[in-house]
């Protein structure tokens, strides 16, 4: 079977699932099956059949597993929104629509990495000034400040600026590759790069801890650091690197937990949410409370006690940062298993993009965004069941916001963008080599 | 550069391997923990899927109703506080009482046959059904008691002599079991103790009414016939105690049915001394003091001192029913039952059938006896006796025109305040349907206050 119509078939079985699910919280709640779970069925076959035709035009040599990853997952949070609240479905559908007019569009205007790296400053500068936009007009909601208002909509320019700044990242480290590796000054044995190649580094660090300070938000610095060390690492090959970047974190984070409470607070609950499990604690409380519910094989679609009698969810932000919790609940340890095997279906081939690169830039850009998608499923999926201390950041995909979801739709382009790249690359050597062994 | 990519991915695949181990943990090892722990509230969430069974009155009145709100079911009384002394309530953070308590298992379908299809209900997903009570109380009589207490602090109790069958029971004050959970904290910190139920957990000095018991252990005994003459001079000492009657009437000669008739303390002092510490005690027994009521609501233990430890002082106070003397209301009402039934004491009952929800009935209640503490020629005679009480004794405003009711008001001082009036009554007194107990506390005396509520009930009992 060729590449392309591999991604129609995986893309079949997402759309069973998608209209069975549907058809199955509708009935509960309702006890009569309507048309809309079929609707919601229609438009998941339009949306993925148009960026399956979109991808097959754009980018024809793209890996064909990760779109139907994407869509096994947004299509499972979408059906458990649907199930918690209609009105904010209805919201998340109208953004995959938006996040998949940005999908081709990114297709569309990057048809060559080229332009990303050609423009890396630019694009270097557009991500930090996002980020600095967010600290200085951001709105404080839930304790972070990740919000700007902009009209009617509320956004949250955090994820966008962090798949830019990896962008930039990737490329800059092209540019600083061989100075990194190839030093001639050497401390304690390890070669050590001019200063002025390390200072954008340090830059970024200042920046993570920044974000902290500023913006009380530790997910998406945790998570600019864990995609920059990765880079470096896979950049130079040297765990050196990832040791000092690890010891700065560490130092800084130590730092941090002294001065500031709500980072103590975050800390203090992770180890021990018992001891207020009606205030501080509630939140996780509920969320393990939530998955022992569900058990191995859940409690079925609809059946889960999410909603409260006052209409609020039991556990806040349930549809956005909990959610994990919900199909915990709902759909069993199976389901949950089944969510984190997606993520790592799709880790392993954006992983095997960055493997089979013949050129520097499409590898690190296929490691910064592979990595900054997979450390997030980690770090949200890790605080809800309190095997990491919480952030507030969302499940890719999964999780609703109109942010979280447009941004993923972008990160996707571009590895898609990278693979096809990458395969074309491949098929040219190959297509070189046959004619070597010809002559 | 591969090398560095293939340990990046083996680490990033570590952590979701971390991911799996703790949400095994979580979901699988520490779940059954995490169920119980106290800070979850699913396990009301799983009682409030349950269709609870619907409690009706004997006369089709709805007690005990459900309110769908999506899944969840949750519980309402549509006559409010009128039925909560015995209803009790269903509070989902406070627990239950009353009837909901004691038969939870039936309501909420874990009991018996019920139990075996709410495990098939849960495989199907169907919401489950409890059982349905059908109970014997008469809400126009409920309401007529209800009524006729209006808001003084005491109670009432209505049973069928017959049976035993409970036709009203009624505790003031009252509080509304739908609002249990708003009320909580006031009804449990005030003076009032609406939780109480008077009628069968609380405990009063029975005064006169008491005199029931010592005039039909005395008759039983042949200790006195009716016919026996007593000569009052309004007072009498027994033990170095001064006794007297109420209000310090004298009523010079008379016989031992006026005594009973116009409630003579200084006559029963004597035949109370007479019988003795040992006779008066076991006659209480018998009637059921020392004894908690034998059904499933449960109630106080009526007190009566134990015989070795009572001088005749003490004697002749517990012959009026002052002492350490002390009564629920309800056995007071059981010791006019024992009259008007031939001498017979029926088991208390509350809960008539249980009905599953297509209306079969899966339990029924038989009247039982529980006590005889009369031969049936002495009730025949405690009720002729009784029957003066009401025609021109002390309970005259219990009279009903074309009914002979029998009665016994009671008056029983208490160390301050106004005493706690009382009156236990049956009628027809040929032919007893009602037996009726009442109890006002600090009202004044049995027969001004408590008798004409004793009319009332009886009346509404009879549908007159």
């Amino acid at each position: 079977m060729s590449t392309r119509n591999r991604e129609l078939v995986f893309l079949l079985p997402a759309l069973i699932l998608t209209t069975l699910g549907f058809a199955l919280v509708y009935t509960q709640k309702s006890s009569t099956l309507s048309w809309s779970s079929l609707t919601y069925g229609a438009l998941f076959l339009a949306l993925f059949a148009i960026a399956h035709i979109g991808r097959r035009v754009l980018a024809p040599h793209a890996d064909p597993y990760v779109l139907p990853v994407t869509a096994l997952l947004s299509t499972l949070g979408l059906l458990v929104l649907y199930r918690l609240n209609e009105d904010l479905a209805l919201k998340q559908a109208m953004w995959l629509v938006v996040g998949l007019v940005a999908f081709l569009l990114v297709l569309v205007f990057v048809r060559d990495l080229k332009v990303l790296r050609d423009h890396r400053f630019l694009i270097g500068i557009a991500g930090l000034l996002l980020l600095l936009f967010t600290a200085i007009f951001g709105r404080e909601i839930n304790g972070a400040r990740l919000w700007v208002a902009l009209g009617p909509v509320r956004f949250q320019p955090a994820e966008f600026g962090k798949i830019l700044l990896v962008v930039f990242f990737a490329a800059y480290l092209v540019d600083i590759r061989e100075a990194l590796t190839v030093s001639t000054r050497r401390l304690l044995g390890v070669p050590l790069p001019p200063l002025r190649y390390l200072a954008p580094l340090l830059t970024i660090w200042a920046l993570s801890m920044a974000l902290m300070i500023f913006m009380k938000d530790l997910g998406t610095s945790l998570l600019f650091f864990g995609a920059l060390l990765s880079l470096l690492y896979v950049a130079t090959g040297r765990f050196f690197y990832v040791l000092v970047g690890l010891v700065l974190f560490l130092a800084g984070g130590a730092l941090l937990y002294f001065v500031f409470p709500h980072v103590q607070t975050r800390i203090d609950i992770w180890l021990d949410p018992w001891t207020d499990p009606t205030n501080k604690g509630y939140q996780i409380v509920q969320s393990l409370f939530a998955l022992a519910a569900g058990g191995l094989f859940g409690r079925g679609l609809g059946q889960g006690y999410l909603i409260l009698q006052s209409g609020n969810t039991i556990i806040p932000a349930l549809e956005t940062d909990f959610i994990f919790s919900a199909i915990g609940e709902e759909l069993g340890l199976v389901g949950a298993v089944g969510i984190i095997l997606l993520y790592l279906i799709f880790t392993y081939r954006g992983f095997r993009v960055a493997m089979r690169a013949r050129d520097d830039f499409s590898r690190l850009l296929a490691t910064g965004l592979t990595s900054i998608f997979a450390l997030q499923a980690f770090l949200i999926m890790g605080g809800v069941i309190k095997l990491i201390p919480l952030t507030g950041i969302t499940l890719p995909f999964v999780s609703y916001g109109g942010s979280s979801i447009v941004a993923n739709f972008v990160l996707l382009a571009l590895l898609l963008r990278t693979s096809d790249k990458v395969s074309r690359q491949e098929a040219a050597d190959r297509e070189y080599g046959a004619g070597m062994g010809q002559r | 550069m591969n090398r560095p990519l293939r340990r990046l991915f083996l680490f990033f695949t570590l952590l979701f391997i971390a991911l799996l181990v703790q949400l095994t943990y979580v979901q699988v090892w520490a779940a059954p923990k995490l169920k119980v722990n106290a800070a979850n509230t699913r396990a009301i969430e799983e009682e409030m899927k349950v269709e609870r069974g619907a409690i009706v009155s004997a006369d089709g009145v709805e007690l005990a109703v459900n309110r769908k709100d999506g899944q969840y079911f949750l519980r309402e009384y549509p006559q409010g506080g009128l039925t909560s002394p015995w209803l009790g309530y269903n509070s989902l953070r406070y627990g239950r009482a009353g009837v909901e308590r004691v038969y939870n298992e039936e309501l909420s379908g874990q009991a018996g046959i019920l139990g075996i299809t709410n495990y098939w209900d849960q495989i199907l997903g169907k919401p489950h059904r409890g059982a349905d009570l059908k109970l014997t109380v008469n809400m126009a009589v409920q309401r007529a008691a209800s009524e006729a207490l209006g808001d003084r602090k005491g109670a009432v109790v209505a049973l069928d002599p017959r049976t035993g069958a409970v036709l009203a029971m009624v505790s003031y004050p009252r509080y509304d079991p739908n609002e249990i959970d708003a009320l909580w904290k006031d009804i449990n910190s005030g003076p009032d103790k609406p939780l109480l139920n008077r009628a069968i957990q609380g405990l009063y000095p029975p005064g006169s009414v008491f005199k029931i018991i010592v005039a039909g252990a005395a008759l039983q005994t042949g200790v006195v016939t009716p016919q026996t003459r007593f000569n009052d001079t309004g007072t009498v000492t027994a033990g170095g105690f001064v006794v007297r009657n109420y209000g310090g009437n004298v009523y010079g000669e008379h016989g031992f049915t006026e005594a009973f008739a116009r409630s003579v303390n200084t006559t029963f002092a004597k035949v109370g001394v007479e019988m003795g510490a040992d006779t008066l005690a076991s006659f209480a027994a018998d009637f059921g003091f020392g004894k908690a009521p034998p059904w499933p609501l449960g109630g106080a233990k009526s007190f009566f001192p134990e015989a070795g430890g009572m001088d005749k002082a003490y004697v002749a106070q517990a012959s009026f029913g002052q002492g350490e003397v002390l009564s629920t209301p309800l056995q007071m009402a059981l010791a006019a039952e024992a009259v008007a039934n031939g001498g017979k004491i029926m088991k208390p009952y509350l809960v008539s059938q249980v009905l599953d929800y297509h209306q079969n009935m899966l339990r029924e209640t038989k009247p039982q006896v529980w006590l005889q503490p009369l031969s049936g020629q002495t009730a025949a005679s405690m009720r002729d006796l009784m029957i003066q009480v009401v025609k021109n004794g002390t309970g005259t405003a219990a009279a009903i025109q074309g009914v002979q009711v029998a009665g016994k008001t009671g008056t029983a001082e208490v160390a301050n305040g106004e005493p706690h009036a009382w009156f236990a009554a049956f009628a027809p007194a040929d032919n007893p349907q009602v037996v009726v107990a009442v109890l006002v506390e600090n009202a004044g005396t049995g027969g001004s206050v408590a008798a004409p509520i004793a009319r009332q009930v009886i009346a509404a009992a009879l549908g007159l």
